[in-house]
């Protein structure tokens, strides 16, 4: 196991009076989601299965987005909880088949109610001091959820960051496909060279009948396009795609929802689209969920890795 | 200088103080042998790659068929490429500072320079500008940079280390083409402080050496090698080929018998005293028992070139000067024991069936080396004594029997060695070439003299100047003590199933495959003075190969027995009349003509015809004897009772 790159930060948090924990953040396991339906508003009537035919891959430029977020518990000082995490994002530009770096951000930040950071800031020499919110009374377990959004937030926002520096650098009509949903940000829900590609199935967009039409997408298909009703900032088109053969295994094994920008030339080019991103399938990722993240995108998340806490 | 790579260690492949691993974009201009610097740490290290890994982030080879759908053709329509890894472990040849030493520091790899390549190998320590004992031997070329190589002269000619030992597959010419190019350049550049230097080179296979003082013709790169090395592409100044005699005496056996090289080629001739010194060598391990010894040494002592009394054996002294005096001698002894001694069996001490088996040896080398031994005239030897700085001794002896080549190396190195120890053999130091090691010193098979010899060379050679160049097809089959005491090592291109032996577990796989695919000119090198096996481009050789001598000077047909002494005559003098020469030798008995041509040949005199004719026996006209007249018999007188008839 990698050293922590916080062990100077527990150091000084004890030197502060604090207790240190090395207890792993529930935020390193990544983004999440509550399960639920959010209903989904079908535009091509009714929800059906769409052939896709043979993969066909970009012949032009494509830009992966993704971001990392290395989370820990640093400890207590008090009863309040101190959270650490290194966030990264970048995008990667896909030229001639090989991918290389085109834009990354870093975030190093700690995380702690207001008065807890007060205490603390005088030792938090490179580390960014972000608050939660402290309208309540301190909460051990609550305050920690809260720092786990606070990443997530953060996160979200330098993944928003670096998609800008890229369209405002090396791609500004490069096709961009993200980890996740395009609704996180207004400026990708309307750019139509944006695709998001969201493993995640918490939020269901049918039920009953149509949800299991929906989960039995045969591989090579796509569902019909449909409006997420998204809580969030900005309206998108999506679709499910099936990726990989699921008999046999999982209900989700393969499936992927798609979302792009809401207009009518995403509702011409679904298909197309589609099948672009049949063929995004190989090289097969060396990852558990390789069954839906795609190679470019698992090549993101393995480059911010690699550049360590 | 450009950033070629970075050093890399994980726990499973840590950086130690002799290794490190290092990675490298996929199109770097390196592999195996090249030589690297790394920087970091305020420590420099310079290594030498051995091994090299590619991958990609496949974790198993199924990922691969599952992405491209079973198919391998769909792998080149994938949208994205895997991105690939040239992971290269490398072995350390120094460090600086040497002291403490440490794991090699996470540092940025650079192709070494040739100041680079001066200090990783050392170099610096004996190439200097004021008194340098560097030998160039080739030069190390990696990613477009080269740097000329020098082996060190104290640790190649003594007396620190000696003895150099190169293996290689047949049929290259590597082994051959490496250690002429080596003398050549050991003869421009070994240090006048040092000392004289001379080479014996043993030719045991066609005319590979028969021809190192005729210049061929080098190609461009070749004489930019020459170049770069600091050396003169010249083929060898002074070079003298001696030869036995094919069984005929007056035809050398040398495939350099064309006309126009015979000026420095001289008959190789021993008689019964060069040879009875050896007498060990040409009896197999049973013979020498003390009884066989022990009639030997009564012969060289006490019969051979000198006056001789046995009466009991005939009134006249015995005076053996060869072989058919020798056989004379013994025959005497036969006879008297079988007639005069009524059947004992022992002749002052000697058993018969001792002496039965001395004179069937001896006289097997006198048949089995003919050409070499001579049983009458003089013999004609290498220059003991006379040995010229800087000049080559060939011995061709490809032609002659094995029984006799074990005769002329035995007696060449241990004359070479007698001389050197005497310090008068006109040199200081000597390099002996020897061919085909597996058949001379073979790891298995009996303790032969030779065997000994070599060995005895090896391992105290060096304090005497006489130095071991040796070569052979496996190493590992090689006494190992020979190849040992060789403070230097060459291998040019490798049988595989050598290279699967033990002896070469040390080397990488990718070294292994390297050498089992290495071009005809180059070599990788082992030097006391490297720590790590290099590899090396050496130039070919200026002067011409055994087969383009052969082509360029096509041997000489076999001369009937007049026309060769002619022109063995000629090549003394060729202004002698060829018919002057027919006629003197016209009607005399062969050995005879050979024994006035060995004395000729010897002897160079100025009217070589005149001292040819001086040396044939005077010719007595033949006359006419009148019946002897006797006493008339009887005449018959039938009549007469008491006649005889």
């Amino acid at each position: 196991m990698p050293p922590s790159p916080f062990t100077s930060l527990r150091r000084r948090l004890a030197l502060a009076g604090g207790r240190p924990s090395d207890a792993p953040a529930e935020a390193a396991q990544g983004r999440r989601g509550d399960a639920g339906y959010r209903p989904a508003q079908l535009l091509e009537l009714p929800l059906a299965y769409h052939a896709l035919g043979s993969a066909v891959a970009w012949e032009e430029d494509v830009a992966f987005l993704d971001g990392t977020q290395h989370v820990e518990l640093v400890g207590y000082l008090g009863t309040a909880p101190v959270i650490a995490a290194v966030v990264r994002a970048g995008v990667r530009l896909r030229r001639a088949r090989r991918l290389t770096a085109s834009v990354t951000a870093v975030r190093r930040i700690v995380i702690a109610r207001p008065e807890t950071l007060a205490q603390l800031d005088p030792l938090l020499e490179s580390h960014e001091a972000v608050a939660t919110d402290a309208d309540d009374p301190p909460h051990p377990i609550r305050d920690l959820e809260r720092a786990n959004a606070v990443v997530d937030r953060v996160r979200g926002d330098l993944e928003i960051r670096v998609a800008q520096q890229f369209r405002a650098g090396d791609g500004p009509a490069t096709w961009l496909i993200i980890d996740g949903s395009l609704s996180a940000s207004p400026d990708w829900a309307s750019d139509s060279r944006m695709l998001g590609v969201v493993k995640s199935h918490a939020s269901l967009p049918f039920e009953g009948a149509e949800l299991e039409r929906y989960l039995t997408l045969p591989v090579g298909h796509r569902s019909s396009v449909f409006a997420p009703q998204s809580s969030r900032v900005a309206p998108v088109y999506a679709w499910g795609l099936r990726l990989r053969e699921f008999a046999g295994k999982d209900l989700f094994h393969g499936l992927v929802r798609i979302e792009a920008a809401a207009t009518d030339a995403t509702l011409r080019s679904a298909t197309l689209l589609s099948r672009h991103l049949l063929a995004e399938r190989a090289p097969l990722a060396n990852d558990a969920r390789s069954d839906r993240l795609l190679y470019g995108i698992h090549d993101v998340e393995r480059f911010l890795r690699a550049q360590g806490a | 200088m450009l950033i070629l790579g970075r050093v890399v260690a994980t726990e499973l492949k840590p950086s130690t103080p002799h290794q490190f691993h290092f990675w490298t974009a996929r199109d770097a201009t390196l592999g195996i042998g090249t030589i690297v610097r790394v920087e970091g740490d305020n420590r420099t290290v310079y290594g030498v790659v051995m091994e090299g890994f590619a991958y990609a982030d496949l974790a198993r080879p199924l990922d691969a068929v599952i992405g491209a759908d079973g198919d391998p053709a769909n792998v080149a329509s994938e949208p994205t490429l895997r991105p690939e890894i040239r992971l290269w472990s490398a072995a350390v040849l120094r460090q600086l500072p040497e002291e403490p030493m440490q794991p090699v520091p996470f540092g940025g790899v650079t192709l070494a320079s040739d100041a680079d390549v001066r200090i990783a190998l050392r170099m610096d320590s004996y190439v200097r500008e004021d008194a340098s004992t560097g030998i160039p031997v080739g030069v190390y070329a990696a990613g477009g940079l080269s740097a000329p190589v020098l082996l060190d002269a104290d640790f190649l000619l003594g007396p620190e280390a000696a003895h150099l030992n190169i293996t290689g597959v047949s049929g290259l010419a590597t082994k051959t083409s490496a250690v002429t190019f080596l003398l050549s350049s050991i003869f421009q550049t070994f240090p006048a402080g040092k000392g004289t230097v001379a080479a014996v080179c043993f030719n045991v296979k066609g005319p590979d050496l028969c021809f190192l003082d005729q210049p061929t013709t080098l190609g461009e790169d070749d004489r930019a090698l020459w170049h770069r090395l600091g050396l003169r592409a010249t083929p060898f100044a002074d070079v003298t080929v001696f030869a036995p005699y094919k069984p005929d005496g007056v035809n050398l056996n040398t495939l350099r018998s064309n006309a126009a090289l015979q000026a420095n080629v001289a008959p190789l001739v021993w008689g019964l005293r060069e040879v009875l010194d050896y007498a060990e060598v040409v009896l197999n391990r049973d013979d020498v028992d003390a009884k066989a010894d022990a009639l030997i040494d009564f012969l060289a002592e006490r019969v051979v070139g000198k006056r001789f009394e046995a009466t009991e054996l005939r009134g006249a002294a015995f005076e053996v000067q060869s072989f058919a005096d020798l056989d004379e001698f013994f025959l005497a002894i036969f006879q008297f024991l079988e007639a005069n001694s009524r059947g004992a069996e022992v002749w002052r001490t000697h058993h018969v069936a001792t002496i039965r088996k001395i004179r069937n040896r001896l006289g097997n080398i006198a048949t089995r080396s003919k050409g070499l031994v001579t049983d009458a005239g003089a013999a004609n030897d290498l220059p003991w004594g006379a040995f010229r700085d800087r000049s080559i001794t060939v011995v061709d002896v490809a032609g002659v029997d094995p029984l006799a080549q074990d005769l002329v190396f035995a007696r060449v190195i241990s004359k070479l060695r007698e001389h050197l120890e005497r310090r008068d053999l006109g040199v200081d130091h000597i390099v002996v070439f020897v061919d085909e090691l597996n058949k001379y010193a073979a790891a298995d098979g009996p303790d032969t003299y030779v065997k000994k010899m070599l060995l005895d060379l090896s391992e105290r050679g060096r304090y005497l100047g006489l130095v071991l160049f040796s070569a052979q097809q496996f190493r590992s089959q090689v006494l190992r003590r020979v190849t040992g005491n060789a403070g230097t090592t060459v291998y040019g291109r490798m049988d595989s199933d050598e290279l699967a032996m033990p002896a070469y577990a040390t080397l990488s796989p990718a070294v292994k495959a390297k050498l089992a695919a290495l071009p005809k000119g180059e070599l990788m090198l082992r030097h006391p003075h490297f720590t790590q096996p290099i590899f090396v481009r050496f130039p070919r050789p200026a002067s011409l190969s055994g087969r383009e001598g052969v082509e360029r000077f096509p041997p000489a047909a076999d001369l009937p027995f007049a026309e060769a002494v002619v022109a063995r005559l000629k090549s003394l003098d060729a202004a002698i009349p060829a018919d002057g020469v027919r006629t003197a030798i016209a009607g005399r008995p062969e050995a005879e003509v050979r024994r006035a041509l060995s004395a000729t040949a010897q002897r160079r005199p100025d009217d070589v015809l005149a001292f040819f004719r001086g040396c044939l026996r005077t010719t007595i006209p033949a006359t006419s004897v009148e019946p002897r007249r006797g006493i008339a018999p009887l005449a018959r007188d039938d009549d007469d009772p008491f006649a005889p008839y």
